[in-house]
C-alpha cells in the first residue's frame, strides 16, 4: 500500500517536471515558430532606413525601435535612480542600521517589494492628479513619472541583494578592515564593497529585468502607443512590453501580429540574458565563499 | 593633549558620519515611499468616506453607465482567479522542490533548476501573448467555453507565472533545512522518496505555507495575465468558464477609459485594497518567520 | 636582579575578557618593555590569541564581547590608555600597533593590492613612494623573490606560508610601533622560520614586539622575557636568565602543562 503511494509521489513530480518543461518549451517553441522569421531590418526600423532611424533623422513608422529605445531609456533613467540608493539602502542596513531600525527599516523595504506593480503605477497616476490640483495644472504622464515608480518597484531587490551579499561576508575578513588600520568607511569602500561586488551586481541586473519587463506601471504613467522616439523626460513615450500587450489586442494585419511575436522573442532575449546573467553571479557568489 | 593626531582623521571622522547620515536619509526613502503611497491613495479615496458612497463602491454590481460602481465583482475576480492558479501550481511546485532536491538524476536536476530561473525571468506580458493565441483558441475549441477569454484560461496562465516563485521560496527553504536532517534519514536507510515523505515534508511545513502565501500574493498582484485573458467581465465567478475582472485590471481598464469621478475613486478603492491585503500578507509571512526564526533559536540552544 | 622598570613600552593591569559571559581572561597584568622580545605561551585555549586582541581592541569586534581592566600603551612618548573616553581613534590605534594573525588572512584582491591598498587608503602613499615601501616590506620577510615575477595574481593562490608572510609584510608596511604576532612561524618551514625569527630579533629594537608561540624551544631562543598563559591567567613569568637555565624552565613548564 505505502509502495503505491509512493510510487505515485515519485511518479507526479516526474509529470510535474516534465509538464512544466513542456510548457516552458511550447511557449518557447510558439513564439520562435511565429516570430523568428519576423526578426529582420523591417521589425526594427519599418520602411526607414536603419542609419536614418539610428540617427534619429527620420522617424520610424512601423518597426520597433522607438518601443526599444523607450524601453532603454526607462531602464537607464530608473536605474540611475534605484542603483544608488538602493546601494546606499543596502549598505547602510547591513553596516550601520542598529537592530531595531534595521528591523523596522526591512519591513519597509518588505512592504515595498510587496507592492504589485499596477497600484504602483496608481501611485504615479495619482500623484499627477495630485500635482494638477495644486503646484503644476500642467503636469502629465511622462517617461520620468514612470521611471520614477519603476525605480522604485525594483529598488527592494537593489537593496536586499546588497544588503545580503554584504552580511554574507564572513567575520575573518571583515577584522582586516581593522587590522589595516582602515576606519568603518574606508573598510566599506575598500574591502567590503569590493568583495561583495559581484553579488550587488547581480541585484542590478535583476533590477534592469525587471525594470525592462513590467508594464503595469507604464500602463498608467505615461506609455503610449504611438509616440516616435522618446523625446524626452517630460513626454511619453513607447516600449516593448507595452506594444506587445497592444498587439495582441489591436493587431489588424497578420503582419503586424507576426511583428508582436517577433517582438516578444526580442523582448525575451533581453530579459532572459538579464536573468540568467544575474542568476550565474549569484550562483558563483554563492560558491565563493563555500571554500572558506 | 595625550596624543598627537593627525588632524585629517578628525576631518575623515566628520566626512563619515555626513556620509552615515546620507545613507540613512537614501534608506529612508523606501519607508518614506511605501507611507505616501498609502497616504496617497487613502487621500484620493476620503471623499468615499465622507460622502458616504462607500456603500455604493463596496456592492455587487459594476454598471458605471446606470450609475452603478461596485467592485465586489473584482475582489471575488482576484480571489477567485488567484486561488485557482495557487491550486494549480502549488502541488507541481513542490513536486518539482522535492525532485530537484533528492529524486532527479543530477543532470536533470540541474536543468530544471535553470529552466525555472528562466522561467522568473520571461516577461508577463509575453506568458499573456502567447496564451491569447495558443491556450485561448484551445479553450474555444476543446471546451467550446465562449470566446475562450474565461477564469480558467488567465488562472492557467498564471499559475505557470507563480510557479518558478513557489519553487524558488520553497528551494530555498529546503536548502536551509537540508545538511544534517538529509545525512541522518540517509543514515536510517531511508530511500529518496520516503526521505521526501517522513523527513523533508514534515520539517519543511512552514516552509510549504510560505511558499504558498507568496505564491498567492503573487497571483493577486498581478495585473497583465487577467487583464489580457481573463475577458474582463464585471461579473462574479460563477464558473470556471465564465469571463471574469480583478482588481489590477480593473484599475487598468478604468483608467484608460476616461471616465467619471465616481469610476476614478473606485479605482482607488481598488488599489488600496491591494495595498492593505499585499500589507496583510506581509505581515502574515513576517509572523511566521518569526516563529520560524525562534524555533531554530530553541533548537540550538 | 630584575631590572627596574621605568619606561615600559605596554602596561596591561587586571584585564579581563568575557566572551557571552563566559570570563576568557582573568586578571591579567603585564609590563611591556621596550627594546625586548616578549613571548607568550600557553596551552590552546588558554587566551593567548584574545590578550594580543585586546592590546588593540581587536575584541571589540566581536558582538558579545566585554573587556575590563587597563590597557596603556606609549604613543608619542605618553603611556595612553587606549580603552578610555579621549583614546587615539579606532583606526590609528590599530595602524600603530599591528597584529598578524595565528591563521594567514589575505585580502581576496592581489598579491600587490593586499600590500598596497592599506599604505594608499591610510598613508596615502602614492607612486614610487608606495612601491618602494611595498618592496622593503616583502623584502623583510623574505618574500620579495618568491612574489616579484606574480604580483597581480590574486593572493590567495599563495602557499599558506608565504600568505603568513604577507600578512607580516603588510602590517610592517604601515610602519607600526608595536607588533602583535600571533605564530607567525606556525604554517612555514624550517629555512622561513628561521628568516622571521631572525627577523624578529632585528626587528625589536625598533618595535615592541609580543609574539605568541606554540613551540617551547622556538619561545626559549627568542624570548627576552617570556610568560606562560592557562586558562586565562598568567601562570608565570621568565626573563632571560632563567630561560637559559634548561632544567628550571623544564620543571617549570612540566608543572604548568
Ligand atoms: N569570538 C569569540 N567568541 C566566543 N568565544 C571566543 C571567541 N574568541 C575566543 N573565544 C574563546 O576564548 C578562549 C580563548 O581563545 P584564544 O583564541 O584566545 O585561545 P588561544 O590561547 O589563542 O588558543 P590557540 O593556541 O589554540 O590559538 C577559547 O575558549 C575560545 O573558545
Ligand atoms: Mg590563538
Amino acid at each position: 500500500m505505502k509502495k503505491i503511494a509512493d510510487r505515485c509521489l515519485v511518479g507526479f513530480a516526474w509529470l510535474s517536471a516534465g509538464m512544466v518543461t513542456l510548457a516552458a518549451v511550447m511557449l518557447v517553441g510558439f513564439l520562435l515558430r511565429r516570430g523568428l522569421a519576423s526578426i529582420d531590418g523591417s521589425l526594427f526600423f519599418g520602411e526607414t532606413h536603419w542609419l536614418d532611424a539610428v540617427s534619429g533623422r527620420a522617424p520610424v513608422f512601423e518597426g520597433i525601435w522607438p518601443a526599444l529605445m523607450g524601453t532603454l531609456y526607462l531602464v537607464l533613467v530608473s536605474s540611475f535612480v534605484s542603483i544608488p540608493v538602493g546601494i546606499a539602502s543596502g549598505v547602510y542596513l547591513a553596516e550601520y542600521a542598529s537592530k531595531r531600525v534595521r528591523a523596522s527599516l526591512g519591513c519597509a523595504v518588505d512592504l515595498l517589494a510587496g507592492t504589485p506593480s499596477i497600484v504602483m503605477g496608481l501611485f504615479g497616476f495619482a500623484l499627477i492628479l495630485l500635482l494638477r490640483r495644486t503646484l503644476f495644472p500642467q503636469a502629465g504622464t511622462s517617461l520620468a513619472l514612470a521611471a520614477l515608480c519603476i525605480a522604485l518597484l525594483v529598488l527592494p531587490y537593489v537593496i536586499r541583494t546588497t544588503q545580503t551579499a554584504l552580511q554574507a561576508i564572513p567575520v575573518h575578513l571583515r577584522i582586516l578592515g581593522p587590522v589595516c588600520g582602515l576606519s568603518g568607511l574606508q573598510a566599506i569602500v575598500h574591502i567590503l564593497l569590493p568583495v561583495a561586488s559581484r553579488g550587488i551586481l547581480s541585484g542590478v541586473i535583476l533590477a534592469m529585468g525587471r525594470a525592462a519587463e513590467d508594464t503595469a506601471v507604464i500602463l498608467l504613467t505615461g506609455v503610449v502607443a504611438q509616440a516616435g522616439m522618446p523625446r524626452g523626460l517630460w513626454e511619453r513615450f513607447e516600449a516593448l512590453p507595452f506594444r506587445i500587450y497592444y498587439l495582441a489586442a489591436e493587431h489588424q494585419t497578420r503582419r503586424q501580429l507576426d511583428q508582436g511575436f517577433a517582438t516578444s522573442l526580442v523582448l525575451l532575449l533581453l530579459t532572459s540574458t538579464l536573468f540568467l546573467t544575474a542568476f550565474m553571479l549569484q550562483r558563483r557568489f554563492e560558491k565563493r565563499w563555500k571554500k572558506w | 593633549m595625550p596624543f598627537g593626531r593627525p588632524c585629517g582623521l578628525r576631518l575623515r571622522s566628520k566626512l563619515e558620519r555626513c556620509i552615515e547620515r546620507i545613507l540613512l536619509i537614501a534608506t529612508a526613502i523606501a519607508a518614506v515611499a511605501i507611507i505616501s503611497i498609502l497616504l496617497l491613495l487613502a487621500y484620493f479615496c476620503l471623499p468615499l468616506f465622507t460622502s458616504g458612497e462607500l456603500g455604493e463602491v463596496f456592492s455587487r454590481r459594476w454598471q458605471p453607465f446606470a450609475g452603478s460602481y461596485g467592485i465586489l465583482p473584482m475582489c471575488a475576480g482576484s480571489f477567485a482567479i488567484s486561488l485557482l492558479a495557487l491550486f494549480l501550481a502549488f502541488p507541481g511546485a513542490v513536486a518539482i522542490c522535492f525532485f530537484v532536491h533528492s529524486l532527479a538524476p543530477a543532470p536533470a536536476a540541474g536543468l530544471l533548476k535553470t529552466l525555472v530561473h528562466f522561467m522568473t525571468g520571461i516577461p508577463t506580458v509575453i506568458y499573456g501573448f502567447v496564451s491569447v493565441f495558443l491556450l485561448v483558441p484551445l479553450m474555444r475549441d476543446w471546451l467550446s467555453a465562449g470566446t475562450g477569454f474565461t477564469l480558467l484560461t488567465a488562472a492557467i496562465t498564471l499559475s505557470l507565472l507563480i510557479l518558478p516563485t513557489i519553487v524558488l521560496v520553497f528551494q530555498a527553504r529546503l536548502e536551509r533545512i537540508d545538511p544534517t536532517l538529509t545525512l541522518a534519514s540517509a543514515a536510517l536507510g531511508f530511500t529518496p522518496i520516503e526521505q521526501v515523505r517522513h523527513v523533508l515534508i514534515p520539517a519543511s511545513a512552514q516552509g510549504l505555507l510560505v511558499a504558498a502565501i507568496l505564491g498567492f500574493g503573487r497571483a493577486i498582484g498581478d495585473t497583465l495575465i487577467s487583464l489580457m485573458l481573463a475577458g474582463n467581465a464585471a461579473q462574479f465567478p460563477v464558473s470556471l468558464f465564465v469571463s471574469i475582472r480583478t482588481l489590477t485590471a480593473h484599475i487598468a481598464l478604468v483608467l484608460a477609459t476616461d471616465s467619471q469621478s465616481m469610476a476614478y475613486r473606485s479605482v482607488f478603492a481598488a488599489g488600496l485594497v491591494l495595498f492593505l491585503l499585499m500589507g496583510m500578507i506581509n505581515l502574515l509571512i513576517q509572523r511566521i518567520g518569526r516563529a520560524d526564526n525562534e524555533k531554530t533559536y530553541e533548537k540550538d540552544r | 636582579m630584575e631590572k627596574v622598570v621605568t619606561n615600559p613600552a605596554i602596561v596591561v593591569e587586571e584585564l579581563c575578557v568575557e566572551f557571552s559571559g563566559k570570563t576568557v581572561l582573568e586578571n591579567v597584568s603585564l609590563t611591556i618593555l621596550p627594546a625586548e622580545l616578549h613571548v607568550i605561551i600557553g596551552p590552546s585555549g588558554s587566551g593567548k590569541s584574545t590578550l594580543l586582541r585586546a592590546i588593540n581592541r581587536l575584541n571589540e569586534f566581536f558582538p558579545n564581547c566585554r573587556t575590563s581592566g587597563l590597557v596603556r600603551i606609549r604613543l608619542d612618548g605618553h603611556l595612553v590608555d587606549i580603552y578610555a573616553r579621549d583614546a587615539p581613534p579606532l583606526p590609528e590605534l590599530r595602524r600603530r600597533v599591528a597584529m598578524v594573525f595565528q591563521t594567514p588572512a589575505v585580502l581576496p584582491f592581489s598579491i600587490e593590492k593586499n600590500m598596497t591598498m592599506p599604505l594608499k587608503v591610510t598613508l596615502g602613499l602614492r607612486g614610487g613612494e608606495l612601491r618602494e615601501r611595498m618592496e622593503w616590506a616583502l623584502r623583510q620577510v623574505g618574500l620579495w623573490d618568491e612574489v616579484e615575477a606574480r604580483l597581480l595574481d590574486e593572493a590567495t593562490t599563495l602557499s599558506g606560508g608565504q600568505q603568513q608572510r604577507l600578512c607580516l609584510a603588510r602590517a610592517l608596511a604601515l610602519g607600526p610601533q608595536v607588533l602583535l604576532v600571533d605564530e607567525p612561524t606556525a604554517s612555514l618551514d624550517f629555512r622561513a622560520t628561521e628568516t622571521i625569527e631572525q627577523l624578529l630579533v632585528d626587528l625589536k629594537d625598533r618595535y615592541t614586539i609580543i609574539a605568541v608561540s606554540h613551540s617551547l624551544s622556538q619561545a626559549r631562543r627568542l624570548a627576552d622575557r617570556l610568560w606562560v598563559l592557562r586558562e586565562g591567567r598568567v601562570m608565570q613569568q621568565m626573563n632571560r636568565r632563567q630561560l637559559q637555565d634548561a632544567a628550571l624552565f623544564q620543571e617549570i613548564i612540566d608543572n604548568i602543562f
